[in-house]
């Protein structure tokens, strides 16, 4: 589709990059040779090696947790590797760690998930936000704004993009914006190659698709390939198998901190790459493990460095007689229908009183949206709720009526959303049953901080205090406090969005062990929207697998795996796109 | 060339400079602790300073019951004004800039029906009070339910009803306003000092009461430090803090007939001079008795903490302007000092981080 842009305009940047590459082809424009990190005790780079020649798509696919984004982090400089690393770009030794504000004078640029576009200033200012930063006499040379203008509108001419200069970042469509990031990223290393005379320059895009419109993801392939012709590499890190069968060269497949597979362009195959991805042909995985059921602790396998074998230990004995018999069908009697809104698009599904069922999904798929449309915080356009013999209607639902109908919700934003860090414990926690406790004008603060003292100690709080800020507890401490507040008032359905984020190994497995406990014994139903796949195997019933805004099927007793999860969220995404 | 990237990284959270900031945070946050029960009582501690400071320099005037009642009579229309200000404050819409022109409005009606009109001075009252309802109304359509910057729109609110007291008045200064009036607030005393200052006490103690021993002020507390959090715990966020709106012009407009009633006369730009001192007075209170939150106590301290140092500033014979400056510094130094001294401390161990028990000691 692109290949009739490809030297249209700008035809002698190309012809020029085209002159050099021969000659600078041998040598790859960036080597990196036996990069390892370890956080903890968590392996997340073991020995990767990775090279990208000049005018390559090099496509970064694995799962949360295989590194990949560590190895983004590891070329910005955010990361400091482990000794004995080597990273070159062009055939130049770089130093590792990467200095702070290195990156952008080898050659590198990246763009990420959230672009980091200043969405009040316009196209134009964006594009040349980089010529603003100077330091000493340079903060002071005067700003040519028709020079710049005309400038702007060469490259993108040059980029094959056309978007008014004058509108406000804001304003424009996410594919444009995405396409904005990627033009000024692009145009940044085109100043740095210039200067350089010829360098090699290598673009990483971290997941630049997962925020836009199905079908939109096209346009940013022409801009790429447009990229690539100019002489620029690539580094696309991303989940989604079928832009990475369009656009990448090669695909390079992470698992656990290593690098498992290479496939070139016309060796690419969906099958095996999520089989590789995942880990293992899914199908023998998954009666490995439903042999192992029978014995918990033996299942336990090396590679997992999550919570998982402590929170199994922790909890194994509900999820294993419930997934077991569950609940059957007419039990679940907590209904959604059709909730569309955000990214959804018409998911159903049901819970029994006292089940957890995970919704499964990637980035952008739309899971991320379930909790928010079903709190009514955000605003659905369809979709009903049926609970305790109500049917609800999700687009009309606010958030203190859902409060009213027994609905609780885990922001995965605690900070923002979920508790006043400036308020004190017993604030926080006491903050939905406060109302009961004020009797005939007096208000019963001495109830209300008792309820807490015993709060803290039932939840596992620590340190076990009520007075001091929310701010001064650990991440741990601070959601099981966001579960407590919720739990005291005795929802029917918990809707908890990644609620061990941020959260250590033990606090995790404290957090599954209060949610399991408040929905066995309260009958409390439970939606649990994360990312992590192993979560959703060691705590859910049940899982709803969402790609693309839709279901794509539900997993549940033994083929409900973290591989086999894994790898429905990623089929799901090829058939459908 | 591509000098932002060397920027992001360079400020991105996680880079070496940026742990060390962290690291420097940490140690402060436990002597901030300790210094909290300072700053609790440091205004208090202010207050009694100044008290004894004038009583040992103009004794003769200072310790006297005219001047207490002075202090307490005279300052009742900002009193007033300040539990005004402190609702919408309290809620987290930092400013209601138009908080002086309803009391300015309101004074302003009372004089013109009752001594141009001849209305009784009861409906008169009501009638100013409306109108300053009028205003807190406009305001909440505006900020909340349009979800404006209060601050804009305050201004734009303020700016007009200014206006509109000019035309109402038709720029003139209004009286006499009926002596019942000034009897019933200004003349008439309890304990020998204004009846007014009783009045503004049972404002204050009505919205002390419901700020402090309510779940609705609870709630209000959460709405202030955490919207979203209270949006999502199902607290009626809009409805809560139009009710805040709108009781804060109320209360606004019951300072207009305190004004009316202490001055006898109404001028058309009477409500300018009160809105700023009452803001002090929230922001400085604000630093006692629970530091870093608005209270209805602090005010109350912080009000009276004000007046106190000016009438006797004006007792050692300075300039009735003085209060100005005084308030000023008062509020800059209260609400500076905590993080000058913490500032200062930072300096001082700048590179091996103590644990934080050696914090106590500086």
């Amino acid at each position: 589709m692109s290949e009739q842009f490809g030297g249209r305009d700008g035809a002698s940047s190309p012809e020029r990059h085209g002159q050099d590459a021969p000659r600078r082809g041998e040598t790859p424009a960036l080597v990196a040779r036996r990069i390892s990190k370890s956080f903890d005790r968590t392996r997340a780079l073991d020995g990767v090696d990775l090279s990208i020649n000049r005018g390559e798509v090099v496509a970064l696919v694995g799962q949360n947790g295989s590194g990949k984004s560590t190895l983004v982090k590891i070329l910005s400089g955010y990361h400091e590797p482990e000794p004995g690393g080597e990273l070159s770009i062009d055939g130049v030794d770089v130093p590792l760690p990467v200095p702070p504000g290195m990156a952008g004078e080898i050659g590198l640029s990246f763009v990420y998930q959230d672009l980091g576009l200043n969405g009040g200033m316009t196209v134009l200012e964006n594009l040349n936000l980089s010529l603003r930063v100077r330091h000493g006499l340079g903060a002071w040379s005067p700003i040519w704004w028709r020079r710049e203008r005309r400038e702007a509108e060469r490259v993108l001419r040059l980029y094959q993009v056309s978007l008014a200069l004058d509108a406000r970042a804001r304003d424009l469509a996410p594919v444009h914006q995405a396409r904005l990031a990627i033009v000024r990223s692009a145009h940044d290393l085109r100043r740095f190659q210039q200067a350089s005379g010829g360098h090699s320059s290598i673009m990483v895009l971290d997941e630049p698709t997962v925020f836009l419109p199905e079908g939109d993801v096209r346009f940013l392939f022409d801009l790429i390939r447009t990229l690539v012709s100019l002489g620029g590499s690539v580094l696309f890190v991303s989940h989604d198998l079928a832009a990475v069968r369009e656009i990448a060269d090669r695909t390079v497949v992470f698992r656990d901190g290593r690098k498992v597979a290479e496939m070139l362009r016309g060796d690419f195959d969906e099958d095996e790459l999520v089989n590789l991805i995942v880990g293992a042909a899914t199908p023998r995985r998954s009666s490995a493990r439903a042999e192992a059921t029978e014995e918990p602790e033996d299942a336990l396998t090396l590679d997992e460095v999550t919570s998982r074998s402590v929170a199994r230990e922790a909890g194994r004995a509900v999820p294993a007689a419930a997934a077991a018999s569950g609940p059957s069908r007419s039990e679940r009697t907590i209904r959604v229908e059709g909730l569309t809104g955000g990214r959804l698009r018409d998911l159903s599904f049901a819970l029994a009183p006292g089940e957890i069922v995970g919704i499964a999904g990637l980035i952008g798929s739309g899971a991320e949206d379930v909790p928010y449309l079903l709190f009514g915080s955000e605003a659905a356009t369809a979709g009903t709720l049926e609970i305790g013999g109500e049917t609800l209607s999700i687009p009309q639902l606010t958030p203190s009526e859902a409060v009213r109908k027994h609905l609780a919700l885990i922001p995965a934003d605690r900070k923002q959303f979920g508790l006043g860090l400036e308020l004190t414990v017993w604030e926080n926690m006491v903050m939905l049953v406060q109302d009961d406790h004020f009797k005939r004008g007096v208000f019963r603060r001495d109830e209300l901080v008792e309820i807490a003292r015993k709060g803290v100690v039932d939840f596992g709080v620590k340190p076990p205090r009520v007075d001091v800020r929310a701010s001064a507890l650990s991440g741990g401490n601070q959601q099981k406090l966001l579960l407590a507040k919720w739990l005291l008032a005795g929802p029917r359905l918990l809707i908890a969005h990644e609620p061990t984020q941020g959260v250590d190994v033990g606090a995790r497995r404290d957090i599954y062990r209060i949610v399991r406990r408040a929905a066995g014994a309260d009958a409390m139903a439970v939606v649990w929207v994360t990312t992590d796949f192993a979560e959703l195997e060691e705590v859910c019933h049940r899982v709803v697998v969402v790609s693309r805004g839709r279901e794509s099927g539900e997993l549940q007793g033994d083929e409900m795996t973290e591989d086999s999860i894994g790898a429905a969220v990623l089929r799901q995404l090829e058939e459908v796109g | 060339m591509a000098a932002p990237l060397v920027q992001e990284a360079g400020t991105a959270p996680g880079t070496p400079g940026h742990e060390e900031q962290e690291l420097e945070e940490k140690p402060s946050r436990g002597r901030a602790r300790i210094g909290r029960g300072l700053d609790r009582y440091a205004l208090i501690l202010a207050f009694a300073a100044i008290i004894i400071a004038f009583s040992a320099s103009v004794p003769s005037t200072f310790d006297t019951v005219a001047n207490l009642s002075n202090i307490l009579g005279s300052q009742a229309v900002l009193f007033i004004l300040t539990i005004a200000v402190l609702l919408p404050t309290i809620m987290g819409d930092f400013v209601d800039l138009s908080l002086g022109a309803s009391l300015g409005v309101s004074a302003m009606t009372i004089a013109v029906l009752n001594v141009n009109h001849s209305v009784p001075i009861v409906y008169a009252c009501l009638a100013g009070v409306g109108a300053a309802i009028v205003v807190g109304l406009v305001n909440t359509v505006f900020v909340v339910y349009y979800d404006n910057n209060p601050f804009i729109i305050t201004l734009g609110t303020m700016t007009i009803v200014e206006g509109v007291t000019f035309i109402i008045s038709t720029n003139a200064t209004v009286g006499v306003v009926s002596t019942g009036l000034s009897n019933w607030v200004y003349t008439n005393t309890f304990l020998s000092i204004p009846l007014e200052f009783y009045y503004a006490l049972a404002i204050f103690v009505a919205v002390w009461y419901v700020l402090s021993f309510t779940p609705v002020g609870q709630k209000a507390l959460v709405i202030g430090q955490a919207r979203d959090v209270a949006r999502l715990s199902g607290f009626h966020v809009n409805r809560q803090r139009a009710w805040a709106f709108v009781i804060g012009a109320a209360i606004a407009g019951f300072a207009g007939i305190a004004y009316a009633g202490t001055y006898g006369s109404v001028a058309p730009t009477a409500g300018s001079a009160y809105i700023l001192p009452a803001y002090a007075a929230v922001f400085l209170g604000a630093t006692a008795i629970r530091p870093g939150r608005m209270n209805a106590l602090g005010s109350l301290i912080a009000v009276y903490f004000l007046a106190t140092g000016t009438a006797g500033l004006e007792l050692l014979g300075a300039q009735a302007y003085i209060q100005q400056i005084f308030y000023g510094a008062a509020l800059v130094v209260a609400v500076a000092f905590p993080t000058v001294a913490r500032k200062r401390i930072f300096k001082r161990r700048k590179t091996p981080i103590l644990p934080r028990s050696t914090a106590a000691g500086s």
